[in-house]
């Protein structure tokens, strides 16, 4: 793309330096963040706590005392603390495509509240209750006991807030007349949504495959969401690649003279 | 939008020709690809059933017993019919012959709209005797599965109705629109053909 | 509106609706118990495979469909009733 030539070769442009003035600067940023956010995510959820895979609802009050008390739960709550408010900035990338397509505003506002709502129960709730035992000692078992449950309920069973969001941006790119994200993504999330509903069961088993960490709720679930993850984010990078910059919603503040004179690229 | 002419040529039931190969994709490719994908996926639901079901095959026999199999087999009937309303409205709409598209695509939604109205007569009685998802595990499956089949119906049902609105308001429908949305049906009808056999029949 | 009844999908749906009869017939037990029992669940398999295959290359027209999709289709037709089957009996 010609984005940078047009910003580097204006001298007028004042003394900050050229990729400040970048006119996708903001979208770069929070894209960039996500695998980032998602690598750090996984570190502390996977190796580090052994949070994932969920460990068994079904385990004795012993095992969920060692766990909630153990120096690695610690240490991935205390992370978790610093960082989730980098949550928000993968999900603003999302919305600010979805803000391009021709749909109604209904969507992005659904997009926002799903996620919104998703993260204050499907992050923070779990971030209290595992907190809760990593960070204060002297709790009874039954009440580890209880925070345990309540934390993998909140972070698996949570899906109803999920399920809104990825519902409406899946028909929000299904329903897109301007093609910002393919269609056949638009499918793909529309099975987020029903893999959001295959937890629904979570919470009645707590053993067998319909329990939180069930190969019918969970590892099927990981199976389609991993891949959509990764996906989901490349075209996202691809659309903010092609969005004409005289599209963008702080293209008046981008220096007049770096904008081309002529109609520029169509987006692919 | 001009796929109508084309099909001028072909018979009732028989899918268009294109070009040099002769061969066309009925509909949005993106409808397929979500169709193949669909169709993996409760594969793969399917024969992880299977295998709990082995696991525990007294269980799932006694539990399965309490379905209420002819219920199933009407619902399979209502289903197939609908499919046939569907396949004809589509090849209907593309002969041109719009009116007649649009009667054989309200008669596939009567149809297809008494799977759900059965369903309700299924799942009440089984609930209030007690069988809930959380019976036990082929109950969990049951619920699951059938539940998951049955929004997918009620999509179906939505789509179908904009597929007649397509095919009554617009000027020149259009052709592709149909396809898609029968396309989606028919995997519909395919999902339920395998669920009545694994949840019903076998033994 | 009745000329409709000479299609060829008519035929379809009515060998769908025969076969669905006889596979419902073949798994009532008559008021008895549900045993398990190898002939009619290998018999309703085949017979849903049959009927799978019939609603997608007739109402699903795959039978005029490039050769990608028909090759996918009974690819997923294949391995899906293989392995439904090889689980089923590697359990007797």
């Amino acid at each position: 793309m010609n984005e940078r030539v047009e910003v580097a070769d204006n001298p007028a442009a004042g003394t900050s330096p050229s990729w400040r003035r970048h006119p996708k600067l903001d979208q770069w940023i929070a894209f960039w963040i996500v695998p980032g956010f998602f690598t750090l995510f996984g570190i502390v959820f996977v190796p580090l706590s052994f949070m994932m895979p969920p460990r068994s609802p079904g385990s004795s009050t012993p095992e969920i005392v060692g766990f909630m008390q153990s120096h690695n739960l610690l240490i991935a709550c205390a992370i978790l603390t610093l960082s989730f408010g980098l949550a928000p900035i993968t999900n603003a990338c999302y919305v600010m495509q979805v803000k391009r397509m021709s749909v109604s505003p209904v969507f992005r506002y659904t997009i926002i509240v799903g996620a919104t709502t998703g993260a204050i129960v499907g992050m923070l709730f779990p971030m209290f209750c595992f907190g809760l035992g990593a960070f204060r000692t002297g709790y009874d078992p039954p009440i580890l006991a209880m925070l345990f449950d309540f934390g993998y309920l909140a972070y698996i069973g949570s899906l109803g807030c999920f399920c809104i969001m990825w519902m409406a941006f899946g028909l929000a790119i299904l329903l897109d007349r301007n093609n910002i994200l393919p269609k056949w993504l638009g499918y793909y999330t529309v099975w987020q949504y029903l893999t959001e509903l295959m937890a629904a069961p979570v919470w009645i088993a707590t053993s067998g495959p319909f329990a939180w960490d069930g190969l019918m709720t969970f590892w099927f679930a990981m199976a389609l969401y991993v891949p959509w993850q990764i996906i989901v984010y490349l075209c996202i990078y691809r659309a903010i690649k092609n969005q004409p910059v005289h599209e963008l919603e702080n293209a008046q503040f981008v220096v007049a003279s770096s904008l081309p004179a002529t109609r520029p690229t169509a987006h692919a | 939008m001009t796929e109508v002419a084309q099909g001028q040529t072909a018979g009732i039931g028989e899918p268009r020709r294109d070009g040099r190969t002769g061969r066309h994709l009925p509909g949005e490719g993106s409808m397929w690809f979500f169709v193949i994908g669909d169709l993996v996926i409760f594969g793969a639901y399917f024969v992880a059933y299977m295998f709990y079901r082995g696991q525990h095959p007294d269980l799932f026999l006694q539990s399965q017993a309490r379905l209420n199999q002819d219920i199933g087999a009407v619902n399979t009937v209502m289903l197939l019919t609908s499919s046939l309303f569907v396949a004809l409205g589509t090849s209907a709409a593309r002969s041109g012959k719009v009116a007649d598209a649009v009667r054989l695509f309200v008669i596939a939604l009567g149809f297809g709209a008494a799977f759900p109205l059965l369903k309700l007569f299924e799942y009440v009685p089984e609930v209030t005797a007690g069988l809930t998802p959380g019976t036990n595990a082929f109950f969990m499956f049951y619920y699951v599965m059938t539940g998951l089949h049955l929004c997918h119906v009620l999509l179906g049902l939505v789509v179908l109705g904009f597929v007649v609105r397509e095919l009554r308001i617009s000027p020149n429908p259009r052709i592709s629109f149909v396809e898609t949305g029968a396309t989606y049906w028919h995997m519909v009808d395919v999902l339920w053909l395998i669920l009545f056999a694994l949840f019903y029949l076998m033994r | 509106m009745t000329s409709y009844i000479r299609s060829p999908l008519v035929i379809v749906w009515a060998l769908l609706t025969v076969v669905t009869v006889a596979s419902w017939l073949t798994a009532r037990d008559g008021g008895s118990s549900h045993q398990v029992n190898i002939a009619v669940t290998v018999v309703v398999l085949l017979i849903a495979a049959l009927k799978t295959q019939l609603v997608i290359w007739h109402f699903m027209e795959v039978r005029n469909s490039p050769g990608w999709l028909r090759a996918v289709m009974h690819l997923w037709l294949a391995a899906l009733f293989a392995l439904l089957l090889g689980v089923y009996f590697s359990f007797r």
